[in-house]
């Protein structure tokens, strides 16, 4: 492909991608795989979650203890999580013990024990987050907004829902990992110090005969309602809105990008220019896009007093009217090196790399060179720009407000 | 990747430090300043954390408009942050912005506090303050430092509460400004791609008229006792613990065997707290850390727990901390040693992570420790080093603080 990325195909369907950095000596790894909440059984959301804890509590020849202390011996810094489309686990370290940890993920992928006592810690540690939610407004406006913007099952609450994890079996969770777990759509990508040939052949090994059907496609219904108000005794009223935009493969992408830059971008950007530096409304206010694959969507939130959160709604939504009549020449120019000072320095980051190719795989079936980033940043002009914003005024948009008392939404 | 030091002190006494690393693709630029709410009379408190605010508000050159488009113009990633003994601004850029990002950053230190941006600032404050109430997490953080030093310094807040901010005074601010800013409190400090001559001309250039300050910082002893504080919201649903107890300072070498023990103990997993508190769900979140300060320094216990279990999980807790003390296994020690290893390493590589650590380092001890130095003082850390250090600092006394929805 190139001396930089790197691509490969298995014949079960699983995509390894690389990039190799020069001058690093980290590797990180992101692995997903197509079972994010979206894909949890109808009945049983939560049910990916409960599973992205069980799955490490035993795996192939190591028990919990053995297993955790493994992945701790090899000094990686891990995480994994339920998001919309995928699961996913990511660590980093130290080259070698990146590529040293390939069988112990095999193993939780493919052979996880799923045992009955850890299914119910995971089940209460399931509860106990969504409980804990509760107790954090700006956290659940963000939930809560997703739920009624996006169509379900898209837009649900990858934590679960209280009822239905309360009655998830062990059986239910077991069920869904034959379902989901398999090669097809998986992606796992590794950017660092790394030697491709090599890693070919280790994952190869771990997961060339890793097998399985592709689960069926999802069946979308429509968001419930563009308002809601959610009463909370809350210091601040936390505001969240939503709407539509186009997808990440749309030839206007790189347009909407620049001009979503010029409005929540940097400190010069439109929203904290006019609603924090010069009405000082808020502390915290901020808008960007957020590309679930078909649903493309500008996403924003504030949270302010309650006396001053009527005026905080209505000076989001003229900010993002006043886009659609256009931007100026010098905010397009701070949008671009904005762009692509980020994406430049984001290839000083193993982490946020082996995340960005593995990102645009499943977005465009293929990887982007940084280079092909930048250049396509730069090649964008102000009239394409304003004339994107001309064509995509804000449609319909969704709200939701946390707080002690509700607002006029859409007046 | 190698990392080359360097150090050179201005004639008004502004030490100018930078790691340069020819691999990096940016420079990540600091001005660290020896100072934040330890340092403040109680009447001022929250006057670092606001004066912060302000330093993008203008100087006399520009007005805020100025300042933030200037940031953007270079694609910067920048901000600043204040704690209880710090505060520092920074800028993130790409190599050719190197002179305008360090003219810029200097421009901000010479802040004009005008009364108008002053007052509108004050309400942007007053809003963070709020957020923060919305955030139980930190209200049992800001009450357990306040209960565990007690009438040190270090018990003030950083935000400062809102009755204060709100009397606080244009001229008071102007009156901190002039006796903590200056030379002689604080460095300059550059890491990533940096030819470090040139950055010398550079600082000399931009902040080599800027008149040195003397600005001492107390250190009285804190009277450490076993107090505890139960606080009460009804309109929660978790249970938030915060313990503190103290620990090796900043300046102390264990500081170092310090990290490792907290992580053996209390990291978020695999750690002894996660076995016994997170793996059987008594709680779901059960950290131990240590968090070093200006010669004292203290570890932290944090526990999130369902109301009816919070006692429970306390008291787990607490008999971890004894049993370590007696059975500390090599096993454990060393994969705390290679998580922390593999941290340095991935810090090692961006700017941004390197500038933290080393402005912080330099802060505390006008001192530059490299990579190398980091892992090798790791490697040679021992179970020994732990349990000589566990009897040292015992864990106690240790104060604890409790916010829940209260008894049912």
């Amino acid at each position: 492909m190139s001396e930089r990325y790197f691509q490969h195909s298995y014949s079960n369907g699983l995509t390894l991608l690389g990039e190799k950095m020069p001058g690093m000596q980290s590797a990180a790894m992101t692995l997903l795989v197509p079972a994010g909440a979206a894909s949890d059984p109808p009945e049983a959301s939560g049910a990916g979650a409960v599973l992205s804890d069980l799955l490490f509590r035993g795996a192939g020849p190591r028990d919990s203890r053995q297993l955790t202390d493994y992945l701790d011996s090899l000094g990686l810094q891990r995480s994994s999580n339920v998001g919309v489309h995928h699961m996913r686990f990511s660590c980093a370290a130290v080259a070698d013990k990146v590529v040293e940890a390939l069988g112990a993920y095999a193993d939780v992928v493919r052979r996880p024990h799923l045992p009955e006592d850890g299914f119910r810690a995971a089940r209460e540690l399931a509860l106990a987050a969504l409980a804990g939610l509760e107790d954090e407004p700006r956290q659940k406006v963000m939930v809560l907004l997703r739920e009624r913007h996006f169509p379900w099952p898209l837009g649900r609450n990858t934590m679960g829902r209280k009822q239905e994890l309360e009655n998830l079996t062990l059986e239910c969770c077991r069920a869904h990992f034959g379902r989901m777990f398999q090669p097809r759509g998986t992606i796992l990508a590794v950017a660092g110090n790394i030697d491709f040939a090599r890693l070919r052949d280790e994952v190869e090994r771990h997961f060339g005969d890793w097998t399985g059907q592709e689960p069926a496609a999802l069946e979308l219904r429509p968001p419930p309602g563009r308002f809601h108000h959610e009463q909370h005794a809350s210091e601040q009223t936390h505001i969240g809105l939503a709407y539509p935009s186009i997808e990440e493969t749309h030839a206007d992408y790189y347009a909407m990008r620049l001009a979503v830059e010029a409005l929540g971008g940097g400190m010069s950007a439109r929203l904290f220019t006019e609603i924090r530096e010069k009405r000082a409304l808020v502390y915290n206010v901020w808008a960007g896009y957020s590309s679930l694959k078909g649903y493309g969507s500008i996403m924003g939130y504030a949270g302010t007093s309650n006396d001053r959160a009527q005026a905080t709604l209505d000076t989001f939504i003229v900010e993002l009217h006043r886009l659609a009549e256009g931007i100026a020449a010098d905010e397009l120019e701070r949008a671009r090196i904005g762009l692509k000072a980020s994406t430049i320095m984001q290839g000083e980051s193993t982490s946020a790399r082996a995340g960005a190719i593995a990102h645009d795989f499943f977005m465009r079936g293929r990887i982007r060179t940084l280079d092909e980033i930048k250049n396509a940043i730069d090649a964008v002009s102000l009239d394409q720009v304003n004339d994107y914003l001309r064509r995509n005024r804000p449609g319909e948009m969704t709200i939701v407000t946390v707080g002690p008392t509700p607002l006029r939404m859409g007046g | 990747m190698p990392l080359t030091f360097q150090h050179q002190q201005l004639a008004n006494g502004l030490d100018v430090i930078a790691e340069a690393n020819a691999d990096a693709h940016s420079i990540a630029i600091g001005m660290f300043v020896n100072t934040g709410s330890r340092d403040e009379e109680p009447a001022i408190n929250g006057v670092s954390h606001f004066l912060e605010h302000m330093m993008f508000k203008g100087s006399e050159k520009y007005t805020w408009q100025d300042v933030n488009r200037i940031f953007d113009e270079m694609g910067a990633r920048y901000n600043a942050f204040t704690s209880q003994e710090m505060t520092a601004y920074y800028a993130n850029v790409l190599p050719e912005f190197t002179q305008r990002a360090t003219e810029h950053l200097a421009h901000l230190l010479r802040p004009a506090i005008r009364q108008e941006d002053f007052d509108t600032e004050k309400k942007v404050i007053l809003e963070e303050i709020a957020m923060y109430l919305d955030d139980p997490g930190h209200r049992v953080y800001e009450q357990a430092m306040a209960e565990h030093f007690g009438e040190h310094p270090l018990s003030q807040s950083v935000l400062g509460a809102a009755q204060r901010i709100r009397e606080l005074t244009r001229q008071q601010m102007q009156e901190y400004f002039a006796r903590r800013y200056g030379p002689g409190n604080m460095a300059v400090v550059a890491t990533g791609r940096v030819d470090f001559p040139a950055f010398v001309e550079l600082v000399e250039r931009y902040c080599g008229r800027w008149p040195r300050v003397d600005a001492p910082r107390r250190y009285p002893q804190p009277a450490y006792a076993p107090r505890r504080k139960s606080l009460s919201d009804p309109k929660l649903n978790r249970h938030y613990i915060m313990g503190f107890t103290p620990g090796p300072s900043a300046q102390d070498e264990r500081r170092f065997a310090a990290r490792v023990l907290s992580d053996v103990i209390g990291d978020s997993e695999g750690s002894r707290f996660y076995w016994a508190l997170v793996d059987k769900a008594i709680a779901e979140d059960a950290d131990f850390g240590f968090y070093p300060h200006d010669r004292c320094g203290s570890y932290y216990l944090s526990l999130t727990t369902d109301p009816d279990r919070a006692h429970e999980a306390m008291q787990i807790a607490l008999s971890e901390l004894e049993k370590v003390k007696s059975d500390l296994n090599d096993d454990e020690v060393e994969r705390a040693k290679n998580k922390i290893a593999s941290s340095i390493v991935l810090q090692g590589e961006i700017p941004l992570g390197r500038m933290r650590a080393i402005g912080g380092q330099w802060l505390y001890n006008r001192e530059y420790r490299s990579l190398e130095q980091d892992m090798a003082t790791l490697r040679a850390i021992t179970p020994q080093s732990l349990r000589d250090l566990m009897r040292e600092f015992p864990f106690e006394p240790m104060t604890i603080v409790e916010l829940g929805p209260g008894k049912a």
